[in-house]
């Protein structure tokens, strides 16, 4: 819950300018919706690299590990699983 | 109309007639300039578009330009030259360098990669690209360096988004450079700048605003690159120019329009783009090109993202209504 949080606040602060209005499902995919391009992906990956401690690799910049909330934050839990083990 | 692969096959010689008499009526009576200035860059657009521009003003009324920097590819004077000398139009060469450096192009983009590849010996050529891999699975557009060190050996890096953005501010500043000489060139001589922007590049936004896109007309813009080609051949361009492997010539590492943004061949990039324009069923479309329906949605996500991003590039700077 907390990376969704951190995630989603990032994406207001960073991609909507900060709109306290901006509705942004946990589901809703950053480049169907416009939200994000992949540019802004990349500013996206330093984020999560930097704020919760993971690396991505190249193979993992897919749509499936970045491309919503809700995807984003698994995939940070799964990073964090296995470097944990 | 059935689409099939030959979808896109033109009657060059109605076309070019066509768009010479454009040329014609733009310059003499929307313009009402005395001719033509166009940037050669060995390649295929500008030179059909350069004789399209003789055909329609006369070969005494086109002025052609090379507008080499220090990390051009040799072969784009080389071809630019023989487009000219075929032409029988006049070709004036300025190295625009020593401007580049003034606005610290090299130096910026030295610092980048220097970033990336600390010890790096100078000599190395670079330059940025996609992995080309679009259709064989799910992936974002993600650019990475590519070093070609002084010793042969390849390298290369992941770029983060503000070196990105800082490798694509520094390059752009190449296309707008050669677009403030075009117009330097052609206001002196009462002239107007003629581009050499095809459809394909157009749609997808592979342009610079204000670069390439600076210009006074577009006559081939309505024209998908194959058509290019075959209004190419029509015209008798040089067989070397249109052998010649499209390429952005902006880094001095060479790379092509494919790897550098299209990640597909001009051929199927042409093909999506007709069928995206003319509401062709995609599985049709799929066929067609020998795609699996997989392939062609990755394709097809790709291009309509390219084409949504870049859409202010297609129109004029946005301007509030305001009512009384």
């Amino acid at each position: 819950m907390e990376s969704k949080n951190k995630i989603r606040e990032f994406i207001i602060r960073t991609f909507l300018f900060g709109s306290k209005d901006a509705r942004l499902a946990d589901s809703d995919s950053f480049l169907e919706t416009g939200i994000i391009d992949s540019t802004g992906m990349l500013e996206l990956v330093s984020f999560i690299e930097s704020e919760f401690g993971i690396e991505v690799g190249d193979t993992e910049l897919i749509p499936e590990n970045l491309d919503s909330i809700e995807r984003l934050a698994a995939f940070i839990e799964r990073k964090k699983v296995a470097s944990a083990s | 109309m059935e689409f099939t692969k030959d979808i896109l096959a033109i009657d060059a010689e109605k076309v070019a007639g066509q768009i010479t008499d454009f040329i014609r009526d733009q310059v003499k009576n929307y313009f009402r300039r005395k001719g033509i200035v166009i940037g050669l860059s060995g390649g295929i657009d500008s030179a059909v578009s350069a004789a399209l521009s003789v055909r329609a003003l006369g070969s005494e009324r086109v002025h052609s330009l090379l507008l080499p920097e220090r990390e051009s590819n040799p072969v784009s004077r080389e071809y630019g030259l023989l487009c000219a000398k075929s032409l029988g139009v006049a070709c004036e060469e300025v190295d625009i360098t020593k401007i580049l450096e003034s606005h610290g192009v090299y130096a910026k983009r030295d610092e980048i990669v220097k970033k990336y590849f600390p010890g790096l010996a100078s000599g190395y050529k670079f330059r940025i690209a996609l992995p080309q891999d679009l259709l064989e699975r799910d992936r974002l557009n993600v650019y990475h360096l590519e070093v070609l060190a002084a010793d042969g050996s390849v390298l290369t890096a992941r770029l983060a988004h503000d070196d990105f953005l800082g490798i694509l501010a520094t390059s752009n500043i190449k296309q707008r450079t050669r677009m403030i000489r075009l117009f330097y060139e052609a206001e002196r001589r009462q002239y107007a700048v003629c581009g050499t922007t095809n459809l394909s590049e157009a749609l997808q936004g592979f342009i610079v605003k204000y670069g390439d896109g600076g210009v006074d007309m577009e006559p081939i813009e309505n024209l998908y690159k194959n058509q290019v080609y075959q209004l190419a051949r029509y015209l008798g361009v040089p067989k070397e120019i249109i052998e010649r492997t499209p390429s952005p010539d902006t880094y001095s590492y060479v790379a092509s329009d494919q790897d550098v943004y299209f990640c597909l061949p001009y051929d199927t990039v042409d093909l999506i783009l007709y069928a995206m324009e003319h509401g062709v069923p995609k599985e049709k479309v799929a066929k067609v090109l020998g795609l699996g329906m997989e392939q062609l949605e990755r394709a097809w996500r790709d291009m309509a993202h390219k084409h949504e991003a870049t859409e202010h590039f297609r129109t004029m700077p946005p301007s509030p209504a305001i009512g009384s």
